[in-house]
């Protein structure tokens, strides 16, 4: 019920249209890397599919991050715009799941734009690389890696616009975030498990570290810990609002 | 009222909205790794470049290339709705003012809110260099002369950046795609400034000066020396258009 609200109140705010036209740009990038300069790559030794996401995913998954934080500020302005939060307080409904349901929607949001991005890596190497033959079961592998890691920042974002009154609060704190963790080092495994860090990090790499139980288990629990702050800090603002 | 008159007015308007606080994060933040490793410095993988000018240029590279495009999204975001909310901005055009003059106080105080940016900057990497200085028992400190021309330049390159997000936000009415457009039309400059093209995307040109200033302390890694000729006139042109657009342009469906 609450998600179909919330659906209707997103219609016409240009949040899909973003959404897509982000996982368009997203997916556009490989294919425009290889028609600018296949040869440097066509060279290369190992999987293309690899290859080209080594080449190209520090910038896909930075404009996913950006989806993110941009669709998150959104969904929560819609509310305070107009004070429509006051009237969502004031029905028989708990607060949290207004919360929940903007997340549900988020992230089947993000889990769409994703398709597109991993089809056009995928398409651009059969296209390319001659011999190469495309490996369902390693693209859906892929594609459920890159949602999964996604989930923490959903989560953290949207508590954080939940918080925040005016957008450019909200929008300046993420851009700060992303900013931020995207320089510290990204060799120490700790700035790589959080949040705004997790997305850019791929199946292969992980694999191949062995730390995929670990990533998968740490990015679940940290979107259950960020849903978990946000219920309470529903109840606390209460008191101060 | 006259131009400055409005100016001042739009300062006061903006004076509770946390914005020097949001400013001043991400450049305490950004030199914070820096100086944590500034050993790193030392390391500098066969470039012909001094220690001092390494943690300067290394420690600038991310606000160039995302924090001030990122800095300016804030600011329009922080103009346009400050004003949307209880429509505000239906009482300022009942004034008797040409809406041309107001949309460009608007912009003046987009350009102050960097500038002040630039300064936290500038004092931010002082008190890093000099607590780097004494970590590593090495003199990371460059002539003030120096450090100020190159974050002026860094500051006047992204002058036309700021026309563009400044139409954009004019234009666009709905804040999502206005952010969304010029968060990602951000990313892709570090990719620019490596093509024939690059005087085309306003969005690159501060990260061009940096890396000419990186060629300038080190040889061979960048041009060395600015090529102002397809340069400035786009620059220019760019600039032009996008203040001539949004002035027209602002107010108009608020007034239809």
């Amino acid at each position: 019920m609450i998600v179909k609200t919330e659906l209707k109140k997103l219609k016409r705010s240009g949040y899909f249209l973003t959404f897509l036209s982000g996982a368009l740009l997203a997916a556009a990038f490989p294919v425009i890397n290889m028609a600018a300069r296949s040869e440097s790559y066509t060279a290369l030794p190992g999987d293309p599919f690899h290859i080209l996401l080594d080449a190209c995913w520090q910038i896909m998954a930075m404009l996913n991050i950006l989806l993110i934080v941009c669709g998150a500020c959104m969904m929560y302005h819609t509310e305070y715009a107009e004070n429509g939060i006051r009237k969502m307080e004031s029905l028989p409904v708990y607060q949290g799941s207004l919360f929940f349901g903007k997340f549900v929607i988020a992230a089947a949001a993000s889990a769409l734009a994703l398709l597109p991005e991993f089809l056009s890596a995928a398409l651009c190497a059969l296209h390319w690389f001659p011999g190469y033959r495309i490996d369902f079961k390693e693209l859906a592998g892929y594609y459920g890696f890159g949602v999964l890691t996604l989930l923490p920042t959903i989560m953290l974002m949207l508590a954080i616009a939940s918080f925040c009154r005016n957008m450019w609060i909200s929008l300046g704190i993420g851009v700060i975030l992303v900013f931020s963790l995207s320089i510290f080092p990204q060799n120490r495994l700790f700035f790589m498990l959080c949040p705004f860090c997790t997305p850019y990090r791929l199946l292969g790499p992980v694999l191949e570290e062995g730390s995929l139980a670990l990533f998968i288990g740490v990015c679940a629990a940290e979107a259950v810990a960020f849903g978990i702050i946000e219920c309470i800090m529903i109840k606390v603002r209460r008191y101060f609002s | 009222m006259n131009y400055l008159t409005l100016v001042c007015v739009e300062l006061k308007k903006i004076r509770h909205s946390k914005i020097l606080l949001i400013l001043l994060a991400p450049v305490v933040i950004m030199w914070l790794p820096s100086l944590v490793n500034s050993g790193v410095s030392f390391t500098t993988y066969g470039i012909p470049i001094t220690p001092e000018h390494n943690f300067f240029i290394q420690g600038f590279m991310g606000m160039v290339w995302f924090m001030i495009p990122a800095t300016l999204i804030i600011c329009t975001v922080l103009l346009s709705q400050t004003e949307r909310a209880d429509n505000g901005i239906l009482k300022m055009l009942a004034l008797p003012i040409n809406r041309g003059i107001l949309c460009l106080a608007k912009f003046t105080v987009l350009l102050i809110l960097p500038v002040i940016q630039m300064f936290m900057a500038f004092g931010t990497y002082y008190i890093c260099a000099f607590a780097a200085s004494k970590l590593q028992d090495y003199s990371f400190m460059l002539e003030p002369s120096y450090v100020l021309c190159a974050i002026a330049k860094f500051y006047l390159a992204a002058l036309p950046m700021a026309a563009v997000y400044w139409m954009i936000t004019v234009l666009i009415r709905t804040p999502v795609f206005a952010v969304g457009i010029g968060l990602a039309c951000a990313v892709p400059s570090v990719l620019m400034i490596n093509t024939k093209y690059w005087f085309l995307d306003p969005m690159s040109y501060p990260f061009y000066v940096l890396m000419t200033e990186y060629g300038k302390a080190a040889k061979g890694i960048y041009e060395t020396s600015i090529d102002w000729i397809p340069w400035l006139p786009t620059a220019i042109l760019i600039t032009a258009v996008c203040l001539i657009l949004s002035c027209i342009k602002f107010g108009q469906a608020e007034t239809r």
